[in-house]
């Protein structure tokens, strides 16, 4: 009994120390949608709820499972974090600013 | 043109590309453009910065239209003067090629019977960025 109080004022304090530092087991992060993909969508922005600290990989298969309208599109659109496309493995949080972009045509 | 003047440049050169009835769609009657435009704003610059490295010119500018735009109207026109002409012909030719490989702009050719997004190009992972 003793060690079940001991145990839960642990994880309070756990807690408490996360919430000073910000730092959250999950994350809500705000995804950017262009041209087709935003059409297929139907929404500019989307968020995606994930564990924290996820790669890029990670959100896109998050993305793909929530919205499979866009697997058809697997391969061909990249993510860009604060305005750079960026490698899978890059570790993202909802302070960064995430867009998914298809095939460029301008010009 | 008034933008352009530079009293040691002694060639101005200008693109302007426009909307053409010819793409995939049949009989395309305009295009949309949309753009992720604070990171378009940004590699324009990139570029814009990249030309200024290679190149000995005076003075750049460069725009590209957003929205409907019809046939036969422009949609991007780069402007570059420079002392010598080689040098505005190539850092003009380097400024579209790359607009249309690294910004990130998408259009929609649009026609009576149909409204189709261009395949385009997938923008590509560069280290030093």
């Amino acid at each position: 009994m003793v060690l079940n109080q001991n145990l839960t004022s642990c994880i309070q304090l756990v807690d408490k120390i996360k919430l000073k530092l910000d730092i959250r087991d999950k994350d809500e992060i705000k995804v950017k949608l262009f041209a087709i993909l935003r059409e297929r969508v139907g929404e500019s922005e989307i968020i995606i709820t994930v564990p924290a600290g996820i790669t890029v990989n990670y959100l896109n298969s998050e993305i793909l499972k929530k919205y499979p309208q866009l697997k058809s599109f697997n391969n061909k659109f990249v993510t860009s974090v604060n305005w750079n496309v960026t490698a899978g493995d890059t570790i993202i949080s909802s302070k960064d600013e995430i867009a998914l972009l298809p095939p460029v045509s301008g010009g | 043109m008034f933008e352009l003047q530079d009293n040691t440049a002694g060639a101005s050169y200008i693109f302007i590309g426009s909307v053409r009835n010819g793409g995939r769609s049949g009989n395309v009657s305009e295009i949309y453009y949309e753009s992720y435009s604070k990171m378009a704003e940004q590699k324009m610059k990139e570029i814009e910065n990249e030309v200024q490295i290679k190149w000995k010119i005076k003075k750049l500018l460069a725009f590209h239209r957003i929205g409907n735009i019809k046939v036969g109207e422009a949609s991007i026109i780069i402007g570059v003067s420079s002392e010598h002409r080689n040098e505005a012909f190539e850092a003009c030719k380097y400024v579209i090629d790359n607009v249309k490989t690294r910004v990130p702009i998408w259009k929609k050719e649009i026609s009576n019977e149909s409204q189709k997004w261009a395949e385009g190009i997938l923008l590509e992972y560069r280290k030093n960025e």
